[in-house]
């Protein structure tokens, strides 16, 4: 069989940090290709790469031995290469014909879109998937499934002979999940190459022929995956030395500062408990997607629990929290949560570092209550955390990833939290700041604080963390103590879940 | 209410907007005034209403091709305005006309080029040029005179046997309006645009490889040159030249669009809505100067007639 798709020396970096390092990668028609890898090793980058959003930084993409260079998603399209993004693009407010055609509309002989031929044509499409939808449905009225066969509908329309699938089943339930395979199995009796990205082991196995192993960007191993088993697959994704990024752990732990109790995420899912003491870091592993986010962020009354009892320093918290006056009734009770996405969810980008710290002190008052300077707490906290600057009147988005990162936390240590929530302590965040901020969380453990992180980086969890939960399916599978853990450890708990857990 | 409920589930899933909202209170508006009011049905007063109708249907479907994409076009009724000084000026109509649209072309394209070029945001964009053409209108001619060529007068008032030439044109308009907003690629790339951004998926339209800069400068071009056209019918009935004339145009073409179902995030309108709710504030106009109601109370009433029918449209309702 000849390859149909090549990709070589493939890299791409994002400032510093090297996205997808020196990949090289082929694809033949009639098979399905499975894309794994830890989160952050670069598979979606590749696929962008390959879909015409981001261009490499060098390297080239050769198609039956022909070099193709793209600027635009468009072109990749007309080069036959079809992409359904992890974030859906159709747009909600224009048919499935309109969305398939979308800039490429038949005409009438009077200048008017020819809805006529559109549908037909749009109508005949979806039967080759062996779907009956109108073609005028607006995308809005369809489930995530339906969008998704829509869009592999319009690679197929495109005469695309390549698919990349980027984690298509993220959002699926067990029926359209099974709806989906039998769609990927049409396209590869048709002779076309997929590309599937995936976390679920159980899904790679079922449907794919080869894989290929990312990690840190860099190409580890591809197999034929009946050669293969998962053990030896997960053992290909881990295997990071953990170096001497991280604090020594103590061993001296208070008072439970979060407690959550018969915690239940929505009706269906089964309740989990768990707490955080004084003095101890506590993460919540697990893959991606399986809830955790939800769990903390129930907290600040973004996600309405169905049940149980969260309590932050003794005293309970009425669930559901309102979304309104989450973050500050959680302030109220000695708790700081730290979102994931700094830039648009923590900071205020053009207010000065002072502001920034300051803002969950003044949240504290009354609306009118005069706003102090508070100079003095501001400076003391900018010299705890060591936050490089020109001063505390300069704006934040001049600091570096790792500063901003050390401004946000400032702010609840200005407050003086005794519990700290954070999602995503070092994203983005340069090795030396990653210490940094390391050394800087277990020294606030050492002084009594209670502290709950929630990372993608397994190792960053192990390594900085006293205990593990791992959370799988929306609720807690194993606890472990960070000591005790391997990457290998969590994943295996995990991805074991999910393949036992379904039946 | 009910029936309100159930007529607007079924137009659920569409993108044409609540349309018949305002057709339901033209409806009851017609029934009410022919019977209680004795001047409403008149074949003078029907003339009188259809005459001030079609200004405002004009800009306010020039206008409503900006609202699609999500913007606003704050400077229709200064075109408006500067079209009347400048048919009113001492020069021959076949060397106006031109200038009027030239003008109207001009304007529309430095509102869009503000806009996707330069970043500024659609009203501060049309905001700013309306001050600067009331100040050229306002330069052409200070106060409302001089006097507009005759053939200019005739096109707008004349009659073609016993029927009035304002149908005509307004029949003319509408179908060109109609063609643009439904019955073109561009229409619909207009919906494509506006639901991209109403919806956040920007990128959506853009992977699609819509030229979306040229689309946008396009259509406040198109809204510019129907508050030329506008202008031209308000000049041909008052036959001279006013440089205030086309103010209050500019917000109720605004309000035309969206008492007509066009969401004012994009992405969700229809023609027939906007004639709709031009029709509307005509004829709700006409008939409390009938009644003989005060000018204070007129614009209460409009204002709260809006927000009424605005709130009957929301997205959610229409599973957007």
């Amino acid at each position: 069989m000849t390859q149909l798709i090549e990709l070589s020396g493939m890299t791409k970096s994002f400032g510093a940090n090297k996205a997808v390092d020196n990949l090289s990668l082929t694809l033949m028609p009639g098979s399905v290709h499975a894309l794994i890898g830890e989160n952050g090793a670069g598979k979606s980058t590749v696929m962008k790469i390959l879909a015409g959003v981001h261009q490499p930084d060098s390297g080239h993409i050769y198609k039956n031995g022909r070099q193709l260079v793209f600027n635009h998603p468009r072109q990749a399209l007309d080069f036959g290469i079809s992409t359904v993004f992890q974030e859906l693009s159709l747009l909600p407010n224009l048919t499935i014909a309109e969305n398939m055609f979308l800039g490429r509309e038949p005409i009438t002989s009077i200048g008017s879109v020819d809805y006529k031929k559109m549908n037909a044509d749009s109508v005949n499409i979806l039967a080759e998937l062996g779907l009956g939808l109108d073609p005028n449905t607006l995308a809005c009225a369809l489930t995530i499934a339906e969008r998704q066969f829509v869009e592999i509908a319009h690679g197929i329309k495109a005469d695309a002979d390549i698919f990349i699938l980027d984690e298509p089943t993220a959002a699926l339930n067990a029926a359209d999940v099974d709806l989906l395979n039998r769609q990927i199995r049409r396209l590869k009796n048709a002779g076309k190459a997929i590309v599937y990205i995936s976390h679920r082991m159980e899904e790679i196995f079922e449907i794919c022929d080869r894989v290929t192993v990312m990690k840190d960007g860099r190409h580890v191993a591809t197999h034929e995956l009946s050669d293969i088993t998962p053990d030896v697959l997960i053992a290909l994704m881990v295997g990071r030395e953990l170096d001497t990024l991280f604090p020594d752990r103590s061993e001296d732990h208070g008072a439970i500062r979060l407690d959550f109790k018969h915690f239940k995420l929505t009706a269906t899912s089964k309740p989990l408990s768990f707490s955080v003491s004084a003095g101890e870091i506590v993460a919540l592993a697990g893959l991606e997607g399986q809830g955790q986010r939800e769990i903390i962020r129930s907290l600040i009354g973004q996600y309405q629990p169905s049940g149980g009892m969260i309590a932050v320093n003794g005293i309970s918290l009425p669930l559901p929290v309102a979304l309104n006056h989450g973050v500050r009734k959680l302030n109220a009770l000695g708790a700081g949560f730290i979102p994931e996405d700094r830039k648009e969810e923590g900071l205020f980008l053009g207010l000065s570092i002072a502001d920034n710290i300051g803002l969950s002190i003044h949240a504290q008052q009354k609306a009118f209550t005069l706003a102090k300077r508070l100079s003095d707490v501001i400076n003391r906290t900018i010299q705890k955390l060591n936050v490089k600057s020109t001063g505390s009147s300069a704006h934040v988005n001049s600091l570096s990833g790792g500063n901003q990162q050390k401004v946000l936390l400032g702010r609840y240590l200005a407050t003086d939290a005794d519990v700290l929530i954070i999602e995503e302590p070092t994203r983005g965040v340069d090795i030396g700041a990653k210490a940094e901020i390391y050394k800087i969380l277990r020294s606030l453990a050492a002084q009594g604080k209670a502290i709950l992180v929630l990372s993608r980086e397994t190792v960053e969890l192990i390594g900085l963390c006293d205990r593990i939960y791992v959370v799988h399916d929306q609720t807690i599978v194993a606890q472990m103590p960070a000591a005790q853990a391997t990457e290998h450890k969590i994943l295996d708990v995990a991805l074991s879940q999910s393949v036992h857990g379904k039946e | 209410m009910r029936m309100l409920g159930t007529l607007s589930r079924s137009f659920k899933n569409s993108r044409q907007g609540l349309w018949f909202v305002p057709l339901i209170v033209i409806v009851i508006a017609l029934v009410a005034l022919t019977a209680y009011t004795d001047d409403f049905a008149t074949g003078q007063n029907l003339n009188n209403l259809l005459s001030q109708a079609m200004p405002l249907i004009i800009v306010a479907i020039g206008q409503m091709t900006v609202v699609l994409l999500g913007g606003m076009d704050l400077s229709v009724g200064s075109v408006i305005s500067l079209t009347t000084a400048i048919l009113a000026l001492d020069a021959p109509p076949l060397a106006l006309i031109p200038a009027v649209f030239l003008a109207a072309t001009m304007i529309g394209f430095i509102n869009g080029f503000s806009i996707v070029t330069l970043n500024v945001h659609p009203i501060i964009a049309t905001l700013s040029l309306q001050f600067i053409v009331v100040g050229i209108a306002r330069l052409l001619r200070p106060v409302a005179g001089g006097s507009v060529p005759d053939a200019v007068v005739s096109i707008v008032t004349g009659s073609f046997a016993g029927i009035p030439l304002s149908i005509f044109w307004a029949m003319i308009i509408v179908t060109l309006g109609w063609k643009i907003i439904h019955g073109s690629r561009y229409g619909l790339h207009l919906f494509a645009i506006g639901g991209g951004v109403s919806s956040g998926q920007g990128n959506a339209a853009r992977h699609s490889g819509l030229a979306d800069k040229r689309n946008i400068i396009l259509a406040y071009i198109f809204s510019a040159l129907f508050a030329a056209l506008a202008g031209v019918f308000i000049a041909g009935r008052i036959a001279s030249g006013d440089p205030g004339v086309g103010d209050s145009f500019t917000l109720d073409s605004v309000t035309a669009v969206a008492i007509g179902g066009t969401q004012l995030s994009g992405g969700v309108g229809s023609l027939h809505g906007t004639l709709f709710g031009a029709i509307l504030m005509v004829l709700l106009a006409n008939g409390m100067n009938l009644a003989n109601l005060s000018a204070f109370l007129q614009g209460a009433m409009k204002g709260t007639i809006l927000v009424i029918v605005v709130a009957l449209q929301s997205r959610k309702k229409m599973g957007l």
